[in-house]
């Protein structure tokens, strides 16, 4: 990617802003502010990540390490688009199990066959 | 946990009992202004609740010994590496004013990839984990109850943990933090996908636990090459952060910008930095302030960081601040050491009690270079906006560069930081959620298939962790080597045989720094400086700060070493000073009494200036209390001193003796106690001896009452007066 070069050409650009009132460029500095931050929030809306699964199973009463090691195996499985609560909240009620001991027996190799979408 | 204002902290207590200890309190806490606040001699304007214990400022005993408390939060930054350690440096720091202690991370936590457990020692700060942050927590909880002021406890949720680390300073009370994807992006390379996707969730939590944020816009004015034209930009970042924390669910009040004055003199600090601080704090009205102490033109010299740091703090009060924050003088040349930590806290809180009531004898000038200069750092940020969208937004923009280009902009030099959207720490990890994709807990942020229309999200599990706080799992330790018990071993088991060393940083590490003043040319002299402090026996010397004096004249030096000695309290001369009494005490049992006391140096010897601090009004000595000083002079023979005292009806001699060649003081000490029983005047009489050779026990031994040696005040010997009169009243 090239690197952009210039000079300050400050005096020439700010022409169209002159007229602006204080509050109006303020206006202006937010709305555009608001522009940046539109397609981020959206992204983070609709997506997710480990941390963000790990976060949610610690909420959960999960360790760090168990959900440490939840999230990774539900990523490999490609399972992780449902979310890792989601996932463990499926087991505990197929099984009718608490939510705890469902994260466990997954932990332990058991029931995901259940978790296939 | 209960303090005593006597004993150290016990690091026992504070490990005892972890797993089941809960913060009594969540989010963040502002001081309550007191206005119209009389205190002494004096009405304050700007002050908030006094503190039940403290160190006032040294000045303070000239008023009563007041210790006003501004009305804004103070923050520390304390990172030794052990938190252990930290603890202590915590509670001298609140005695001193902070209310605010932001713990950095241990370098490399951005990228670690989940959360740390146990307690490992870190560099350069404090590896965060769940059981650090209870244990501090914990301790916090007893200095504020000390203090007799709530003390907001402070860390980061950056990295590629972020989320994880929100969820547990919500579950463990810690009030305020760093959050910032920008600075992710910028300054640790992790992908820009996954730290604003991260950050949204982070942010949510953090909200709903009350925990105040800063963001990471002055890390910009910290690597810039010229600090001054990274402004407009500035502008900008903290504008991002902003409109994301609140898109996320983050209330204005919540969020704060962390700003900093950009320059330091010999650039013309106000010229540039006051029109950036009025731009800044008009553009963001609403949101709070955490202003922090300029960093990136800090030298190893501690004065002259000092003075820059009382200027940023005038900016702060000349404009608004609701968090003053520290940076200690020393960070110029190494990590910083505790004492200085304090000190950085006394350079805000005196100039703030220095500059209370300045609102109504100063405004700024609405017209002129101020409005200019403002206006258009403003405009150019509105530029650097437009360039943002017109380069395809946020990450098309970094990707070019457009961000910490050295420029003024909209000039560009093409030095910015380039980060490239598909590359980083934990690229390729964000994952489209799916239709069906739940979370069953609260605080989480966009799309949820289990948020029901009523109620709360974890009602699905009986309650989250955030509602249930019984359902934390607690990790203790997980390296048995690594951690706490093992640290403290060898320094609990000196402090329990009474064995004592210096430190700066951590418990034993034997650190001194000394001054030397070498007369000679830099580079001879500091040659001879280090020599001479391997021949005081410091291990490692080493040269941490150097100024020239005059390039032939000399230069003067700081130098740090480590003393490798330990001293045993059992075997410390017997020679503990009493407190001296306050002012106001001193003088309201002297004046109605009209106490004469006589006062000379004896002997062949013409040393006038020792006794003149004592006495003298203008050297604080002890005619101010309203004490009758009747200065005999120099070289005055001892039956002169009495025979003034028999003339004014004197209550106390005081003979100042420098010349000791052939222990010629005792001889004067041992004559004037012999003659003044002769004469039947030794009842009456309060006998006092002074010089830099005299100790209480010397003196004592000949025949005086008291004897002070080097460094004693006027208000130290008045104690000792009052108090012995006083106490002779009584009898």
């Amino acid at each position: 990617m090239s690197r952009l070069e210039r000079p300050d050409d400050f005096e020439q650009r700010r022409a169209p802003l002159r007229a602006l009132s204080d509050e109006a460029l303020h206006a202006r500095f937010w709305e555009l502010v608001e522009g940046v931050v539109a397609p981020l929030i959206e992204e983070a809306r609709t997506h997710t990540t480990p941390s963000i699964e790990r976060s949610v199973l610690l909420r959960m009463g999960f360790s760090s390490i168990e959900a440490k090691a939840l999230v990774e195996q539900m990523h490999e499985r490609a399972l992780l688009g449902h979310g890792a609560g989601a996932l463990v909240l499926k087991l505990s009620r197929h099984r009718g199990i608490p939510v705890r001991e469902a994260g466990l027996a997954l932990l332990a190799g058991e029931g995901w066959e259940v978790l296939a979408p | 946990m209960k303090l005593s204002p006597d004993q150290p902290i016990d690091l026992r207590e504070v490990l005892r009992d972890l797993e089941r200890y809960r913060p009594r309190r969540k989010g963040w806490h502002w001081r309550e202004k007191v206005s119209e606040h009389k205190l002494g001699p004096f009405v304050f304007k700007d002050t908030s609740r006094e503190l039940t214990h403290s160190v006032p400022l040294m000045a303070a005993h000239a008023f009563g010994g007041i210790d006003p408390q501004c009305d804004r939060t103070l923050t520390t930054e304390i990172a030794s590496g052990r938190f252990e350690d930290d603890l202590r440096r915590m509670r001298m720091a609140a005695w001193h004013g902070a209310d605010h202690i932001m713990v950095i991370r241990t370098t490399g936590q951005s990228h670690f990839d989940g959360l740390i457990e146990g307690t490992p020692e870190g560099v350069g700060g404090v590896p965060i984990s769940r059981k650090q942050i209870r244990a501090t927590r914990k301790a916090l909880d007893a200095i504020e109850d000390e203090v007799g002021r709530p003390i907001n406890f402070h860390s980061y949720v950056s990295g590629v943990a972020g989320p994880e680390i929100a969820v547990v300073f919500a579950e463990e009370g810690v009030n305020g933090c760093h959050q910032d994807p920008q600075y992710n992006v910028l300054y640790r390379d992790v992908n820009m996908h996954r730290a604003y996707v991260d950050a949204a969730e982070a942010k949510r939590i953090l909200a709903d636990g009350g925990i105040l944020q800063l963001d990471g816009a002055h890390n910009a004015n910290a690597t810039a090459k010229e600090a001054w034209k990274v402004t407009p930009e500035l502008l900008v970042q903290h504008a991002i952060n902003c409109a994301y924390s609140r898109a996320a669910g983050m209330p204005q009040d919540l969020i704060a910008l962390s700003t900093v004055p950009p320059t330091a003199p010999p650039a013309p600090k106000l010229r540039l930095d006051l029109p950036y601080a009025v731009a800044l704090r008009e553009l963001f009205r609403g949101y709070c302030f955490r202003a922090q102490q300029n960093t990136r033109y800090m030298e190893s010299d501690t004065r002259e960081a000092t003075i820059t740091h009382v200027l940023d703090t005038l900016i702060s009060r000349l404009t608004s601040a609701d968090i003053q924050s520290t940076i200690t003088p020393d960070e110029g040349r190494n990590i910083p050491w505790h004492y200085n930590n304090v000190a950085g806290v006394n350079t805000a809180r005196q100039t703030f009690m220095g500059l209370d009531g300045l609102d109504e004898l100063v405004d700024l000038k609405q017209e002129g270079v101020l409005r200019e200069d403002a206006r258009a750092i403003k405009e150019r940020a509105v530029l650097f906006l437009e360039e943002i969208l017109e380069s395809g937004g946020y990450y098309a923009a970094v990707a070019a560069g457009q961000f910490v280009d050295s420029g003024h902009y909209p000039e560009r030099k093409g030095d910015g930081i380039v980060r490239d959207p598909g590359k980083g720490d934990g690229a390729g990890s964000v994952i489209r959620r799916e239709p069906d994709y739940g979370a069953p807990v609260c605080s989480h942020f966009g799309h949820n298939a289990l948020a029901p229309a009523h109620g709360k999200a974890c009602d699905a599990i009986g309650g989250c962790t955030l509602c249930n706080p019984e359902k934390i799992r607690y990790i203790d330790e997980l390296d048995p080597e690594d951690c706490v018990d093992r640290r403290l071993e060898t320094p609990l088991a000196e402090r329990a045989a009474g064995l004592l060393r210096p430190e700066v940083e951590k418990q034993g590490d034997g650190v001194v720094c000394l001054t030397v003043f070498v007369p000679a040319a830099e580079a001879v002299a500091e040659a001879a400086a280090l020599e001479m402090a391997r021949h005081m026996n410091l291990k490692d010397p080493q040269v941490i700060s150097r100024r020239v004096m005059h390039p032939a004249e000399g230069s003067v030096f700081e130098i740090k070493g480590v003393l490798d000695m330990a001293v045993d309290i059992a075997r410390l001369p017997q020679e503990a000073r009493e407190t001296p009494l306050p002012d106001a005490e001193i003088e309201a049992w002297v004046r109605p009494r009209d106490i004469h006391v006589v006062a000379a140096t004896v002997g062949e010897d013409e040393h006038s200036v020792g006794l003149h601090e004592i006495l003298d009004i203008k050297h604080g000595g002890i005619e101010k209390y309203g004490f009758h000083c009747h200065d005999l002079g120099t070289s005055v023979p001892v039956e002169r001193l009495l025979d003034a005292a028999e003339e004014t009806g004197a209550r106390a001699v005081l003979v100042s003796t420098i010349v000791t060649h052939g222990e010629v003081h005792k001889g004067h000490m041992q004559r004037l106690d012999a003659l003044a029983r002769e004469r039947g005047m030794r009842d009456r009489l309060l006998l006092i001896a002074g010089g830099p050779q005299v100790t209480a026990e010397l003196a004592q031994a000949c025949g005086m009452d008291a004897g002070f040696g080097r460094g004693t005040t006027g208000r130290e010997v008045a104690s000792f007066i009052v108090r012995s009169l006083r106490q002779r009243e009584k009898e």
